[in-house]
């Protein structure tokens, strides 16, 4: 199995342990990651102010991977939700399309619509399955109540992203028992995590990412576990921010979901990155059986 | 009697030229906000000097050899990213070296050596004349016929392949020529001398100086973080201007280059940011148009600091960045762009600012982006039924996402689900307008509603409205739509206001 890799901008400066623990857990379970240096930004933060280059964003990166005739596999869920936009659009507006397209050219690129566009979780539950997962799990969690975080951007639109059910998504919790933790339910648990407006209006932001984590907590969580970059950095960086302005007095650490799967499968904490996260996570070792 | 008299004169213009560049970097310094608490240059030089004794004396020694070898001698960084880059910049770096230090400085260092060796060495003479030459002739190649993209060639560029082609042609004409026409010989000789001359003089004002300002970079990055010593900090980012080359390295990697190819505006490379800095530091009036076209350039950045990780002179760009970012915002001026995503880097910086610095263009930008849409402001006006403006209906109508508003119905549904709404105790106090309202106001075409409210802007784009209208309504990209819609009157209504400025 074969895929090229888009990273995109925020990983591999400010949450490298995403990217090392998600090859880590793919190499493991034979998934092959091509990399691809003339990847760019996905045109997501643009997109508020300008679609039109948003677009032409987007789609140079789905030509450069239809030039490498290999399907996407993608770890941030804002660059996922913006790449799966991008190729809806093009597919219901044949003339954008041919826009792009002439843009494109310049650089001999053409995007026809032949690629898949899949987030990582996608991968590991459809291309991967559980049952082959559960294969590879030598130490499964006992005990462990995980906070299972969505993310808006790979849920919704369903329409566009189809990545499961908008309103009972079973993937990412199936993807969590299978190393042995409960994914508890939690009544916020596909709510927006607050990153969107941080920088913008950070009071906003940090009310909706206190509300979440008191609501993990409140259901009895031991770790938060997201699959997103943005979501990561709320729920480590700005917490951790949040906790040291003594706003705020919660603590609900964040795991990124190939850190907790290759815990499991007895991959070594370096491998995973488990040293990089803000917020200390080592204590989730003593959870295993 | 010309040839030392020359000489001198050249080594003085160059000796004045160098402590002159030098002077700028203790003189200016990036962050001009702050210019009340920038120190003198005589404490930033002394604070230089102490950094220079302390690091020479400390483990840290051993990371400089590494990088001198590594990235100064073998150039690993351009190899990294080109070969042919590599070959080209090697054959000139080791030629140019050779002759420099066997030929023209021979006297000094050579002879007193290895005297012995004089005669045997004229082949290698030769040798590196014509690695210089091949070099030269790769780097036209690149420029002229390759076209390796993001790569600017300007007159800068032009005279240091051209000196340095004519110091090397007339030296090897020259050594030719000295056994068959004394005449002849003593003509090339002349034009030799003086081309070298001429080179010598003009270095510290060219882009030759790299020769000893890229090293300088990339040692200096090397041993220093953000916790040195402030002033030095700042000496080294002025310092750093002077060691960018224009290779375009960082532009050809930059995460949104792509930008510019559709927007047009140089600013959104870095390379070309390195040459507005270059201009900037010392003259800041840089006029309104100057002005937007560098906001756009410096805010339209992921942070993804990509061109501080290739840069092959090891410059610290993402600080300098951080540094103009602060500088070009801080202006009473409508940046559209950070009501974006961009702005997150920013908002995790959070602690290296004090809070008014930092909050000011947030609030000039939030005040400003629904400024002209006055009804919102003006509770006492009743809205008018009619005439409605239908110029503004029909343009929001345009896309087939945004003609789906026409279905709603009103039930609320989407502002029941909105994580923003259910954030405030009164949401009309402080977001003006839920997102059903925003829907209707398109119905009924009253722009000032669909446009001016604090809701629109404060949308996370979570989908959550999208995905739970009973009625198939777009919402979350209709609210995009309105605030491209938005984004482009503000920067009209910048235009205007500049040109009435200008009048």
């Amino acid at each position: 199995m074969k895929f090229t890799f888009f990273i995109g901008c925020n990983i591999p400066t400010r949450v490298q342990q995403y990217e090392l623990a998600a090859r880590a857990v793919s190499k493991s379970l034979g998934i092959e990651l091509v990399d691809n240096p003339d990847f760019k930004c996905c045109g997501n933060p643009i997109r508020n102010t300008d679609q039109q280059t948003f677009l032409l964003m987007a789609a140079r990166n789905l030509a450069l991977a239809e030039k490498q005739g290999l399907d996407m596999m993608v770890l941030c869920k804002c660059c996922f939700g913006s790449l799966k936009k991008a190729a809806h659009f093009m597919a219901q507006n044949p003339q954008a399309q041919a826009d792009i397209n002439s843009h494109l050219s310049k650089e001999n690129l053409n995007y026809s619509g032949t690629i898949e566009i899949k987030h990582f979780l996608s991968v590991l539950y459809h291309d991967i399955g559980i049952k082959t997962i559960k294969e590879t799990i030598t130490q499964p969690f006992k005990k462990l109540n995980i906070a299972t975080h969505y993310g808006c951007h790979a849920l919704r639109p369903s329409d566009v992203t189809q990545f499961d059910d908008p309103v009972a998504p079973v993937l990412f919790d199936a993807l969590v028992k299978v190393t042995g933790a409960k994914s508890i339910d939690w009544p916020l648990k596909l709510e927006c995590c607050g990153a969107p407006m941080y920088g913008i209006m950070d009071s906003l932001s940090m009310d909706l990412t206190q509300k979440k984590l008191a609501d993990g907590l409140g259901a009895g969580a031991d770790y938060l576990c997201v699959a997103c970059p943005y979501c990561q950095m709320q729920f480590d960086n700005v917490q951790s921010q949040m906790m040291s302005h003594n706003k705020h007095k919660h603590n609900l650490s964040s795991i990124v979901y190939p850190q907790l799967l290759g815990i499991a499968m007895g991959l070594s904490g370096d491998e995973l990155g488990l040293g990089q996260n803000i917020l200390d996570i080592s204590n989730i070792e003593s959870f295993l059986e | 009697m010309f040839y030392n008299t020359a000489t001198y004169i050249a080594l003085a213009i160059f000796t004045v030229g160098l402590i002159y560049k030098m002077a700028g970097w203790f003189r200016f310094s990036i962050d001009m906000q702050n210019k009340t608490r920038t120190p003198q240059a005589s404490s930033r030089i002394l604070m230089a000097i102490k950094g220079i004794i302390t690091t020479l004396f400390s483990p840290k020694i051993l990371i400089l050899i590494r990088v001198f070898i590594e990235d100064v001698l073998v150039q690993m960084r351009i190899l990294k990213e080109d070969t042919l880059r590599w070959l080209m910049h090697m054959l000139i770096f080791a030629g140019f070296m050779f002759l420099l230090f066997t030929h023209a400085l021979d006297k000094f260092i050579f002879t007193s050596l290895f005297n012995k060796f004089y005669l045997t060495l004229n082949p290698f003479l030769l040798i590196a004349g014509l690695m210089v030459i091949t070099g030269v002739a790769i780097s036209l190649y690149r420029r002229l016929i390759l076209k390796v993209p993001r790569l600017k060639t300007t007159a800068i560029d032009y005279y240091a392949l051209i000196i340095l082609a004519i110091i090397i042609l007339s030296g090897i004409t020259m050594e030719l020529t000295k056994l068959t026409s004394y005449e002849y010989y003593q003509t090339i000789w002349i034009i030799h001398i003086s081309a070298c001359l001429f080179g010598l003089a003009y270095l510290p004002f060219s882009k030759m100086l790299h020769i000893f300002t890229t090293p300088l970079s990339l040692l200096t990055n090397a041993a220093m973080d953000e916790k040195s010593i402030q002033e030095n900090i700042k000496t080294r980012q002025i310092m750093e201007l002077d060691a960018c080359t224009r290779c375009g390295t960082c532009s050809n990697r930059c995460s949104v280059a792509v930008a510019f190819d559709h927007l047009g505006n140089k600013n959104i490379l870095p390379s070309e940011r390195m040459e507005f800095l270059k201009a900037y530091y010392t003259d800041k009036n840089i006029g309104p148009k100057g002005l937007a076209a560098i906001q756009q350039g410096i805010y339209l950045c992921t942070n993804c600091d990509r061109c501080t990780v290739v840069c092959p002179a090891g410059i610290n760009l993402k600080e300098l960045w951080f540094n103009i970012r602060e500088e070009m915002i801080g202006h009473n001026q409508l940046v559209e762009l950070i009501l974006t995503p961009f702005s997150y880097y920013r908002g995790l910086q959070v602690s290296r600012f004090d809070a008014k610095q930092y909050n000011k263009p947030l609030a000039i930008t939030w005040e400003k982006i629904t400024d002209p849409y006055k009804l919102l402001r003006q509770p006492d006006d009743t809205i008018p039924l009619t005439p409605k403006n239908q110029e503004f209906k029909k343009s929001v109508g345009l896309s087939p996402q945004a003609k789906t508003n026409a279905y709603c119905f009103t039930c609320e549904n989407c502002s029941t689900v909105c994580p923003v709404v259910e954030n405030y105790e009164d949401p009309q106090k402080d977001l003006d307008l839920l997102p059903h309202q925003i829907m209707r106001s398109m119905g009924l075409g009253i722009k000032d509603l669909a446009m001016g409210s604090k809701m629109l802007w404060s949308c996370l784009t979570c989908y959550q409205c999208q995905e739970h209208c009973p009625q198939g309504v777009k919402v979350t990209d209709i609210l995009y739509e309105l605030k491209n819609l938005c984004a482009n009157e503000a920067k009209q209504g910048i235009k205007t206001e500049k040109q009435n400025n200008c009048e």
